[in-house]
């Protein structure tokens, strides 16, 4: 649809959201068999099937993937992990190498050629994350600290006078409990659309200006399209990297919240 | 700030880092907690009575009140 | 399917408001991804560096021990080496000084055996002289008595007698070699 209207008009029209508004693959097929979907199953296989061959039968001594997927291990563990859950971070790094890697891949396809759609772009998948470790902060708060003991200590910090916590309550409550998850998923989400439509936009000013509509004036403005369009596949690089990194990290610091409470 | 004396004695290295991580990352969330929860009190208000000026007291008490918040919570 | 077209027209409205069906998908893939890398795989991860720190503090351990084993027998060494050296040179000395004391023992006994032997020496001839001296004394007189009989008793008849007498007297005297000793 949107090729049909750039193709269409003879006017340059930057992208819009309609980018993000994906049509079943084919025509006549089920509804919700879209490009997202397929990458989201495609890079959940990907993912297994390179963490199956580095670390199905680790070696003490390690060669090729192996080496490559203990860096990345090194990486969760010592600068995600261990700056908030110390000597718990063993137990929790199957989910936080799991969350890590998964986001990071996910996003990484958004500057894969051909398939070029980061899968945090559309919204749900980061809510699925971000509402799974909301769910595991709670659940493990109330086990840990108690029903009432964890939203006693959330709630009300100890140390403060008396009269102000009616004041300073709904703000802990507000900010915990709906904001941070919210926050949590709307980060991610909202780094990856914006990405992807800066890098929608550039490429389409090079495609529009050097193969559509070749003209002396406008091939400069192409031509920069273009390098721009690289620049920004550099930077988008980074930003995909820090948002996976991001997401792990305030994954391991709700889940060290819960398990102690801040004094 | 009043901390007990137990995990004033259990303190180790990494901790002064984790509630450094812990309070950046804690900053907006109260920040916007505290906008949204007094500011719009302050537009209830404003709606209510009819005088606009309750909605930015209600949106700088929401600030002063999360600074305050994340101070006390955070800083030594 | 016209619900489920209307559905997604509705949902794709605004990119805030989530797919129910990318909502199960991503569940799914997350939960798969879980299970695999979180639960299967990472404790095995887990287990090789484990392992891995083991095997590389008990190689340091090791290594430290066995240095320390070697300081321990080197110096037992060189103390072995030093006593066994004070030993030689007391040995050598001792050796020595029992070689010094041995010669010159031997060098007096040989003195005194020398000096035993010339004694000796001269206690004999001393004998042999003095037996001597007394024989050709005693030879001498009875020679004397013998030769002053003959020349009395021949008459002294002639002076070519006496010398012929003289003569023989002296001949004896030569036959007989004891005498003179």
């Amino acid at each position: 649809m949107n090729a049909l209207t750039v193709l269409a008009a003879d006017e340059f029209k930057a992208p819009g959201l309609e980018l993000f508004e994906i049509p079943p693959l084919w025509d006549g097929a089920p509804f919700w068999l879209t490009k997202p979907v397929v990458l989201a199953v495609l890079s959940s296989l990907l993912m297994i099937g390179l963490c199956w061959s580095a670390f199905s039968n680790p070696k003490l001594v390690p060669r090729g993937i192996q080496n490559v997927a203990e860096m990345g291990y090194m990486f969760v563990r010592d600068q995600i992990a261990r700056p908030f859950l110390g000597k718990d971070t063993d137990r929790w790094m199957g989910l936080l190498l799991s969350i890590f890697l998964l986001v990071w891949l996910w996003n990484l396809l958004g500057v894969v050629p051909v398939l070029q759609f980061p899968v945090a772009s559309h919204i749900a998948f980061p809510i699925v994350l971000a509402a799974s470790i909301y769910l595991l902060k709670i659940y493990l708060g109330i086990k840990h600290q108690g029903a009432i003991g964890y939203f006693k200590n959330m709630m009300f910090p100890p140390g403060l006078p008396k009269f102000i916590y009616v004041l300073l309550a709904p703000i802990e409550f507000l900010s915990n409990l709906i904001i941070a998850p919210f926050t949590h998923a709307v980060r991610l989400f909202a780094n990856m659309f914006a990405g992807h439509m800066i890098l929608a936009f550039f490429s389409m000013v090079g495609f529009w200006f050097l193969f559509e509509k070749l003209t002396p004036l406008g091939a400069p403005v192409g031509v920069v399209g273009v390098l721009m369009t690289i620049a920004m596949t550099g930077f988008e690089l980074f930003i995909q990297f820090l948002q996976a990194f991001l997401f792990a990290l305030l994954a391991a610091m709700y889940i060290g919240g819960s398990l102690h409470p801040e004094h | 700030m009043v901390m007990p004396a137990m995990s004033e004695k259990e303190r180790r290295p990494e901790d002064d880092g984790r509630d450094f991580a812990n309070a950046a990352w804690s900053i907006p969330s109260y920040l916007l907690a505290g906008i949204i929860l007094y500011g719009g009190a302050g537009w209830l208000l404003s709606r209510w009575t009819g005088v606009a000026v309750f909605t930015p007291i209600g949106v700088i008490l929401g600030v002063v009140l999360s600074i305050y918040l994340v101070y006390r919570k955070f800083g030594r | 399917m016209t619900t489920a077209a209307t559905l997604l027209a509705a949902e794709g409205s605004s990119p805030i408001m989530p797919h129910a069906y990318e909502l199960v998908v991503g569940g799914f893939a997350f939960l798969v991804v879980f299970l695999v890398v979180g639960k299967i795989l990472t404790p095995r991860i887990q287990k090789t560096l484990n392992e891995r720190t083991e095997a590389i503090e008990g190689g340091i351990k090791k290594a430290e021990d066995l240095q320390a084993e070697a300081q321990r027998t080197l110096a037992e060494y060189r103390t072995q080496l030093a006593e066994a050296r004070q030993e030689a040179a007391r040995l050598r000395e001792e050796a020595r000084e029992q070689g010094a004391q041995i010669k010159a023992e031997l060098r007096e006994e040989a003195q005194a055996e020398a000096r035993r032997l010339i004694e000796a020496a001269h206690a004999q001839i001393e004998a042999d002289r003095q037996q001597a001296l007394a024989q050709l004394q005693s030879e001498i007189g009875r020679l004397s008595t013998d030769l002053a009989g003959r020349i009395v008793g021949e008459s002294l008849e002639d002076e070519a007698r006496q010398r012929r007498i003289i003569d023989r007297f002296l001949d004896e005297i030569e036959a007989r070699p004891e005498a003179v000793r």
